[in-house]
């Protein structure tokens, strides 16, 4: 008898269901309350049969093995829906949010910065390529954009995948650059965004301790992301770099440039070039703001006389 | 002269690549956050419309009027639909496996920053506007 009832119980259950499908959409709404997945139909008919309240005619019929089988798969298949639904409002961890996000500023900015423009190809890309292996730096990914602008001089952004770099285009052409003397600039910004200097000025940002969490049944504050980009828009339109900085780099292209003298020297005749632009060119004058200074790091170049 | 005649053999082929033979090579995805499938091949053309990371793209062979088969043009573009566009896209920025990308790795995060058509206009154009380079051991 108590056989019957338990197999009327599982057959009523499972025809109910089996009229209707899943037609779960897989994402549901935004409403915190409401999961993003609904749950499974087995999940939906271990809510009906408890087997908690038949356990004595399980185990009188040794399905309780076959009852416990049921109930942890469809429990494991209940935790693998909440985890995805968690997963959604996961935030990017480190090595993938600066990527994002100096393109996001890229494309905030880019009517300010004026990067959208027909260019003809350069190959500054295939002459940094060969510049870097010649240097020994290797398996660099880097993506190099023009931009039509002279509020920016030369930058290199935030980045872990692919190395972002900003060249203006301005810049280029009133100092009349070589391909070697950019890809020299360019090292300049590679090791700058080596050391983290960039990084470092955006510590104070409320979003970086947000990194790699979870903001499920939370509210996500945008405002935090647009704190990052004026953050970037003062370094790369106002404030720039210390002396500090600056001596930390000039320091470590002079450490690296030392076993090529004759890259040394163009090194040096650049930040010359780039001396005389300053002083003269009004248009030009923000670079020390940003760059402090040509000249100041012409003499931290200099070798040391040594007084005997 | 001879630049010039190249450019406009190109510009030939792509504005009459809708009356040639179009055979379907395989389909593609896009990797980049987002893309433009373009007029002509020309990463400074017009725009016909833009996709987003994973999309699938259909990357056809054009057989010309004299039979004379074409898979890449301006040396980096494959001729390309997606839905009712047909155009050129970079093949840099196809791969032939679903990607995982980052919008849809983080979809949640990515609704909030609420960006713009314009903001997803221009981050497919910032990717037809990068120069791309790898440093390799040689």
């Amino acid at each position: 008898m108590k056989k019957l009832i338990l197999l009327i119980t599982l057959i009523t259950s499972s025809f109910a269901f089996s009229q209707s499908q899943e037609n779960v959409p897989a994402v549901m709404n935004d409403d915190k309350n409401v999961p993003d997945k609904e749950k499974t139909l087995e999940e939906k008919k271990m809510e009906l049969v408890n087997f908690d309240k038949i356990k004595e005619v399980l185990k009188e019929d040794q399905l309780l093995d076959e009852a416990n089988r049921k109930k942890s798969k469809v429990s494991n298949k209940g935790k693998k829906r909440i985890d995805w639904n968690q997963r959604r409002y996961n935030i990017p961890k480190e090595d993938e949010f600066w990527d994002f996000l100096s393109e996001l500023w890229l494309v905030k900015r880019a009517t300010q910065l004026k990067w959208d423009f027909e260019k003809p190809a350069y190959g500054i890309d295939s002459s940094f390529k060969e510049f870097l292996e010649k240097m020994g730096i290797y398996e660099v990914s880097f993506k190099i954009l023009v931009v039509n602008s002279p509020k920016v001089f030369h930058m290199a952004l935030p980045s872990r995948q692919h190395k972002i770099f900003i060249l203006s285009l301005p810049f280029i052409r009133t100092m009349d650059l070589s391909k070697s003397e950019i890809n020299l600039l360019l090292l300049e910004d590679f090791k700058r965004l080596e050391s983290g200097v960039f990084i470092n000025k955006l510590k104070s940002s409320k979003m970086l301790s947000q990194l790699g969490s979870n903001f499920y049944k939370k509210k996500f504050n945008n405002a935090h992301i647009d704190e990052l980009l004026k953050m970037y828009d003062q370094i790369a339109f106002e404030k720039g770099f210390n002396f500090q900085e600056q001596f930390g780099v000039t320091q470590q292209m002079d450490i690296h440039l030392k076993s090529d003298l004759k890259e040394w020297g163009k090194y040096y005749n650049l930040l010359q070039k780039i001396d005389d632009l300053v002083k003269n060119n009004a248009l030009f004058r923000d670079y020390n703001k940003i760059y402090p200074s040509p000249e100041l790091q012409m003499n931290w170049l200099k070798p040391k006389s040594k007084k005997i | 002269m001879k630049k010039a005649l190249f450019l406009l053999f190109l510009f030939s082929l792509s504005s009459h690549a809708e009356d040639n033979k179009l055979k379907l090579l395989k389909i593609s995805y896009l990797k980049n956050m987002f893309g433009h499938i373009h007029q002509n091949a020309s990463a400074s053309s017009t725009s016909l419309t833009t996709l987003s990371c994973g999309h699938p793209i259909k990357i056809y062979e054009v057989t010309d009027r004299r039979g004379k088969k074409f898979s890449i043009f301006g040396g980096r573009f494959v001729y390309a639909s997606a839905g009712n566009y047909y155009g050129y896209i970079q093949t840099d920025f196809l791969v032939d496996k679903k990607p995982k990308c980052f919008q849809a790795k983080y979809p949640k995060f990515f609704d909030a920053l609420n960006l713009e058509i314009t903001d997803l206009f221009y981050w497919g154009k910032l990717y037809d506007q990068y120069s791309y380079g790898k440093s390799t051991v040689r």
